[in-house]
């Protein structure tokens, strides 16, 4: 389902230097499993959450992502790609801030010029928890009412893979509890293959597959 | 001062700030555009009023009727270092042979004409700059010297002396009258004071012309001033025609409003570039005050930093307005008069006393939101509630606008107008743009998909939209008013001197003489003849009293009412003539009628219903007013005071003038008509016209100098305000490129957003523009016909979208080929 074979990222340092952030790296998470990427900081996490996503390419490998290889396709061909097969969550949720709760979560609909996109956003946030919040903007909610909505975001059009960036990193625990549970359910709701990056060992374990990274490479995977 | 340190320590990581440079870079446009425009237009001023200092011979006169001037206003010029000439002028005969002639006589000391050139023509037709002749030699214009028979080098009777006519007067610092009635004669003023011309009872009119530094004329006006006797005036070079005064009054408004559009332009990017500063720095202050600064601490440290940015711009802009103003002088310094006066660098200091307000009244309302940041704002971001007071504080840049409209010299007129159009400008554009974005958020749910998410946003952005397209309105409005607006100001005021304006006047044609001298005129090449009836008379009475029993203000009203006077009629009012009070004449009116020149009337104290007696050789006429008139006395065509019904008018003794155009060098080819209509009193008004038709080219085309430059800073500042938003922008769309946007919706969107955003600006700025040109054009230019043209303004709302567009489009460019991953880090 979701495959890197060989995957590296080097990038030029501004003294001129090339860095290697990932080197070789080899994953495969299967249609409708969980998978935790962990390791310090500045070992690559975020990088290959990106990669895997098709926001950006590698340097040298292969990435397979539902069946098409991310590898060969330009930025249009993924950006087409990812409106249809992906969702995201952010650490920092990533709403826009001029927008209502409603607004935010229409807004992959619209990219995708889907039918009944009102009902359908308004059907997510209830799903969230948020249907009293509809109206309501970013600066009016929570930080977990704010993950909510970029969760209910993440989900609306039912993507086949959901990448979540540290989607607990701004939460404190009960909020973040909370906001996993959230996440786990609507995984198995939609068969949705969830690809998430953190340092909460909590969430960590309750992922089919655990990968830690360290230097860029894989040291250690558990399933 | 506890709060100097930190400032310094974070003015350099502030200076990587892009709204803070786009701030000081407006304020650095703010004051260049208006240290510029007031820089070059003082000196274009300066060089205009030598210009018309060369008309009148020098830079200030004193003149008196009858009688010399007391002996202390030549002492106090000689005290001031200034340059004298004194001089006298009266009509007198001379004599050749069996010829006589009654001339207009200059008599003149040598050092005639301090300022301007006086041209003569030797015997061998050379051309070349003279003085005030010596004694016993005379100047005579070519009609003195075809009336008389006489050639240079030959002797005339002058007053009882002989003298010897030593050049052929070409051209001569006249003073700006008109015409002289008679042929010309300059003689020195030694031969006519010998000849006993200009002793008691004399008729003679004195002048004193100076020449000198402008302090020490300034000076020397101010005491003048105070010790004029009775019957004296001072002349300035601006009042020397009334018709330069005009030209003058035009120059100095369109040049006024040209710096202020440009300094309200940067206003309005000030103001957005605050607004987005402010809200970068909530974090910041949010985290002071959560640290236990005080408020005042947080401020000052904000104000110092500010403060030192603020101050570095100003001293830019003040060094950039002196480099452009000399730039632009010495680009343009070919067609204008020579030689250039000294570049002042005090306008330009005031224009940045005006930056500076410009930046605390449009920067002031947004930063002061700072001030109510609560400490809690570093858990959630927050400016705090808009206090009343706050609120209040956004209505600053009005007073300051305002303040500025009047300390460039607008005028209260110019002021208010200028002011309620801005104001005018934006409640419509508000209006319109809540209207139009109401219905873009209406109408996107049924639009193609990136279209729909364009004009969501656009309508989603509701305050911000509002904001960007108020300000993107007024801005255009401004730069619509200078762009399309100001020149055809211009090319209509110059339209007024076509090259067809009558050049030559004709006195004295009897009624039937008319036809013969049409038919005289037309052999000689001469086209645009107009022929008004003259009836030449006295006014008697007002109000039924006797002139002489009538109690006027000043002597000078006496002397008009005394002097002849020139009647003539119409069937309706001439052109450049327009009723202000009143009605025009009925048509068989029982009683006679006169309409009234306003100012004419003002003098003498004269309303509607007044009765005016004439005395018209034996024939005594009892008019009522029935009408006021506004006389344009710069049109260039014969102009009266009083008109009279046509039916009273044509029972009264009359003979002709006419006015008509002579191509120039044909004026021999009218000696025909001399000839043949000896009566006639030809006049050349052709070296005038030239000279005036020159100071209106010269004023244009300092104008267009100046409008350039200020385009420019317009333009310029267009592009600041348009890229103040465009952070949220770079950010929604780096968002949706994430969530899979593709380029062509992306580029969708933002065609769809600033294709709206510029049609809406487009369309209140045409409609300000439109408004405020028509104002400008009938309420502080007087070009009542004036109409601001269409095709352009439509043309330049095309301009406006595609301009908007394309702006935007830039700033989101960038984003389109970038990976997104990377954008969204870097946010």
């Amino acid at each position: 389902m979701l495959e890197a074979r060989d995957v590296s990222k080097r990038v030029r340092s501004p003294g001129g230097d090339e860095l290697e952030i990932l080197d070789a790296v080899d994953l495969c998470v299967p249609r409708g499993a969980s998978a935790a990427i962990v390791g310090a900081s500045g070992s690559g996490k975020t990088t290959l959450l990106g990669l895997l996503a098709g926001l950006d390419q590698p340097s040298a490998g292969r990435i397979v992502l539902d069946g098409h290889v991310l590898t060969d396709l330009d930025e249009e061909r993924r950006a087409r790609l990812r409106r249809r097969l992906v969702g995201f969550v952010f650490q920092s949720f990533q709403l826009l801030p001029a927008l209502s709760a409603l607004e935010n979560v229409l807004l992959p609909l619209e990219l995708e010029g889907a039918g009944n996109a009102v009902a359908r956003a308004r059907e997510a946030l209830t799903a969230v928890g948020l249907a009293r919040r509809l109206r309501h903007y970013p600066a009016q909610l929570s930080g977990g009412e704010q993950q909510r909505v970029a969760i209910a975001r993440a989900f609306v059009h039912q993507p086949r893979v959901l990448f979540a960036d540290e989607p607990t990193g701004n939460l404190d625990r009960r909020t973040g509890a909370g906001v996993i549970d959230l996440l786990f359910e609507l995984n198995r709701a939609h068969g949705t293959t969830l690809v998430l990056v953190t340092h909460d060992n909590n969430l960590a374990a309750r992922c089919d597959a655990l990968l830690e990274l360290l230097d860029g490479r894989i040291r250690a995977v558990q399933a | 001062m506890k709060a100097l340190p930190p400032a310094w320590h974070g003015l350099r990581r502030e200076w990587r700030l892009p709204e803070l440079r786009t701030l000081a870079a407006a304020l650095v446009l703010a004051v260049a555009a208006l240290g510029a425009v007031a820089s070059l237009g003082a000196r274009v001023e300066q060089a205009l009023l030598a210009r018309a200092a060369e008309m009148l011979g020098g830079n200030l006169g004193v003149s008196t009727d009858y009688r010399n001037l007391p002996a202390d206003f030549s002492a106090e010029a000689a005290r001031l270092g200034l340059q004298q000439n004194r001089s006298a002028n009266f009509p007198s005969m001379a004599f050749h042979g069996e010829a006589s002639q009654l001339l207009d006589v200059l008599a003149t000391d040598p050092a005639w004409p301090l300022r301007g050139h006086a041209q003569l023509a030797a015997g061998n037709g050379r051309v070349y700059d003279g003085h005030g002749p010596a004694r016993g030699e005379v100047y005579l214009d070519q009609r003195a010297l075809d009336a008389l028979h006489l050639r240079i080098g030959d002797t005339l009777q002058f007053g009882g002396m002989p003298l010897r006519v030593a050049a052929r007067l070409v051209q001569m610092p006249d003073g700006g009258e008109l015409f002289a009635l008679a042929p010309r004669a300059v003689v020195n003023l030694a031969d006519a004071e010998a000849a006993g011309l200009l002793g008691a009872g004399s008729r003679a009119s004195h002048r004193l012309l100076l020449a000198g530094a402008p302090a020490q004329i300034a000076a020397y006006a101010r005491w003048a001033k105070a010790h004029l006797p009775g019957g004296a005036r001072l002349i300035t070079p601006t009042d020397v025609q009334q018709r330069l005064r005009f030209a003058f009054n035009r120059a100095s408004t369109l040049l006024r409003l040209i710096a202020l559009l440009s300094a309200l332009l940067s206003g309005i990017a000030i103001a957005l570039a605050a607004r987005r500063y402010a809200l970068r720095k909530i974090d910041e202050v949010a985290l002071l005050r959560a640290l236990g600064a005080p408020r005042r601490q947080v401020l000052g440290l904000l104000a110092t930093r500010l403060g030192s940015i603020a101050l570095a711009a100003l001293a830019v802009g003040v060094l950039l307005a002196l480099v452009l103003a000399a730039l632009a002088w010495h680009l343009a310094q070919a067609l204008l008069p020579q030689p250039a006066p000294p570049l002042s660098i005090a306008p330009a200091l005031g224009a940045a006393l005006a930056g500076l307000a410009v930046l605390l009244g449009f920067a002031l309302p947004p930063l002061t939101r700072l001030a109510s940041v609560p400490p809690q704002a570093v858990f959630r971001r927050s400016l705090g509630a808009l206090r009343w007071r706050d609120r209040l504080l956004y209505l600053l840049p009005l007073p300051v606008a305002l303040g500025l409209i009047l300390a460039q010299g607008g005028g209260l007129k110019l002021s208010l107008g200028l002011g309620l159009s801005l104001i005018g400008v934006g409640a419509a554009a508000a209006l319109i743009s809540a209207a139009l974005l109401a219905l873009a958020r209406h109408t996107a749910a049924h639009a193609h998909p990136a279209l729909r998410i364009g004009l969501a946003s656009l309508a989603r952005r509701r305050g911000l939209s509002l904001l960007q397209s108020v300000a993107l309105s007024l801005g255009l409005s401004a730069l619509l008013l200078l762009a399309v607006v100001t020149p055809a100001l211009l090319s209509q005021w110059q339209r007024e001197l076509p090259p067809d304006t009558p050049n030559w006047f004709a006195l004295n044609v009897q009624g039937a003489q008319r036809a013969s001298f049409a038919r005289q005129v037309a052999q000689a090449g001469g086209t645009e003849l107009n022929m008004l009836p003259l009836v030449v008379g006295n006014l008697s009475t007002i109000n039924g009293v006797p002139i002489a029993q009538q109690h006027f203000a000043d002597a000078a009203t006496r002397r008009w009412a005394e002097q002849t006077l020139r009647l003539s009629w119409s069937t309706q009012p001439p052109p450049g003539n327009s009723v202000v009070a009143g009605h025009w004449f009925s048509a068989q009116p029982r009683m006679a009628e006169v309409s009234v020149d306003r100012g004419w009337a003002r003098r003498f104290g004269i309303k509607l219903g007044d009765t005016l007696g004439f005395q018209v050789g034996e024939q005594n006429l009892d008019a009522r007013v029935t009408s006021l008139r506004e006389v344009r006395w710069d049109s260039f065509r014969v102009n009266f005071f009083l008109l009279l019904d046509p039916a009273h008018g044509h029972s009264l003794a009359h003979n002709w003038l006419a006015s008509f155009h002579l191509p120039p060098g044909q004026a021999t080819r009218l000696q025909a008509t001399s000839r043949a209509l000896p009566n006639v009193s030809l006049i050349d008004v052709d070296s005038l016209l030239a000279r005036l038709r020159g100071i209106v080219v010269q004023v244009g085309t300092a104008l267009r100098w100046v409008l350039g430059f200020s385009l420019l800073a317009g333009a310029l500042v267009l592009v600041a305000a348009l890229t103040a938003s465009a952070r949220e922008r770079r950010h929604e769309a780096a968002l949706l490129r994430t969530l899979g946007a593709d380029r062509r919706q992306l580029l969708l969107a933002s065609i769809a957003e600033f294709a709206m955003l510029g049609a809406i600006a487009a369309f209140t700025g045409a409609l300000g523009a439109l408004a405020t040109g028509q104002w400008l054009a009938l309420n502080m230019l007087d070009l009542p016909h004036f109409i601001v043209p269409l095709r352009p303004l439509l043309l330049a709302m095309l301009v406006t979208v595609s301009v908007v567009t394309l702006l935007g489009l830039a700033g989101t460019h960038k984003l389109l080929s970038s990976s997104p991953l990377r954008i969204l880090r870097q946010e």
